[in-house]
């Protein structure tokens, strides 16, 4: 039996329907796994900080690395001003990390391979970073288009590239998460299925070809979420160090 | 990207030659769109909301409370550190003045014990020098007595051999007067 390797992203009510002024918001299993990954969140959470101990135990070291990983993260890109920010780079983080990796359990469903969900995150960023840049520097905050130290003649052709790469941060945002979630699991379904098409004699192949394809998409369900979330930083950056 | 976007098509076209199922990509259907970006907004917000309030002070809370700890930890040892060396100091000062201290005394006691010496064996000496000198005079005397001595046994026996010899008495003063001569020749031949 095949499927079509499409047939995973398949978004499906479960439970009843519920719309609110005529528009569908019904409870889907894209839904239930976003409730999956932020209970499990919040069970790693829960006991990685229910005991303060000196000598921590190993889910508290767990999410005392992770709390030092993203803190490092902020510093390293956004600086002390970033600091306000740092639950919400932490949270986005977590919860991309996690719908990834739960993505990556057989039968699951993947929440980040849908471009509505990613684009949401990036325009809520991509909002909220030019709002925080011009209540931050006022109009000032417009020489992010205009590079210092390039010349005069150059001058429009770069503040015209620089504004359409400014434009095209959430597009990007999201279709990177997406495309890679997407492509990822597509492929790990293909190969899933030629092992089934080819059989016991020639399944082998494309067998190995998906272990190690499940390790790759592992180490991209990290990556992806880590490049997220350093991006979100980087933009953050932009609005609150204005020095282009 | 581009190569991973030309290996998804080929393997789309491939399925869907393979299967002849319908492949479309059900990300682009709207159909869910705004219940996904209504439950995602409900629970982002409510992971956030309990990530910020609870999970993060308490996390930095207890990385904090270990920074502290080590920090008062080391500042501790340093203190214990800084004691451990002004005792140090302290001691080895108080061996310095020890060590001054027993010289001083070691010099003082050999010269008095010197001293003592010295007054004893005087002392001593004094002693012996008188001993040697009443020796002496004891001797002389006892030599200048035991010469009268001689002198006159050896008169009595002279005079008592001419007496058994010829029956008669000799003038006293020839006989000591020939005892003298003899003992002169006598010195002088020794």
């Amino acid at each position: 039996m095949a499927t079509n390797p499409m047939e995973q992203f398949q978004v499906r009510k479960i439970g009843p329907e519920i719309e609110i002024s005529g528009i569908n918001l019904s409870f889907t299993n894209s839904s239930l796994f976003m409730v999956i990954s932020a209970v499990l969140i919040l069970i790693l959470l829960l006991f990685g900080t229910r005991e303060k101990k000196l000598i921590p135990g190993k889910i508290q070291l767990i999410s005392e690395m992770l709390y030092n990983f993203i803190s490092k993260m902020i510093s390293d890109t956004a600086g002390q001003k970033a600091k306000p920010f740092f639950p919400f780079i932490f949270s986005l983080f977590v919860f991309i990390l996690f719908c990834n990796m739960v993505g990556m359990l057989p039968y699951s469903f993947t929440v980040t391979s849908h471009i509505i969900v990613t684009l949401t995150f990036a325009l809520f960023i991509f909002i909220g970073v030019t709002i925080l840049g011009f209540v931050m520097h006022g109009f000032k905050y417009l020489k992010i288009f205009v590079p210092s130290g390039v010349p005069i003649v150059l001058l429009p052709i770069i503040s015209i590239i620089e504004i359409i790469s400014y434009l095209s941060r959430p597009i990007s945002l999201s279709v990177r998460l997406f495309a890679n979630m997407m492509a990822g699991h597509t492929m790990l379904k293909v190969f899933g299925g030629f092992v089934i098409s080819l059989g016991l004699i020639g399944g082998w192949l494309p067998l190995s070809f998906s272990v190690a394809l499940t390790g790759l998409e592992i180490l991209v369900a990290f990556l992806q979420a880590y490049v997220f979330a350093i991006l979100t930083c980087i933009y953050l950056n932009d609005a609150l160090n204005l020095h282009h | 990207m581009k190569k991973l976007f030309a290996i998804i098509t080929f393997l789309l076209f491939l399925e869907k030659n393979l299967y002849s199922a319908e492949a479309g990509m059900p990300q682009l259907d709207p159909e869910y769109w705004p219940s996904q970006v209504f439950w995602l907004i409900i629970i982002f917000l409510t992971i956030y909301i309990l990530i910020s309030k609870i999970f993060i002070p308490k996390i930095k809370g207890s990385i904090d409370m270990r920074e502290d700890k080590i920090r008062k930890d080391l500042e501790e040892a340093k203190t214990f550190k800084e004691q451990a060396e002004l005792k140090l100091n302290e001691y080895n000062s108080l061996m310095e003045t020890a060590k001054i201290d027993v010289k001083k005394i070691i010099s003082k006691s050999r010269q008095k014990l010197n001293e003592d010496m010295q007054i004893k064996r005087d002392e001593a000496q004094k002693n012996i020098d008188k001993e040697i000198l009443n020796a002496e005079t004891e001797i002389k005397k006892f030599k200048k007595d035991s010469f009268n001595k001689i002198k006159s046994i050896s008169e009595d026996i002279t005079s008592n051999l001419v007496k058994d010899i010829f029956g008669e008495d000799l003038n006293k003063s020839s006989v000591e007067a020939s005892v003298q001569q003899t003992i002169k020749e006598y010195q002088k031949g020794k």
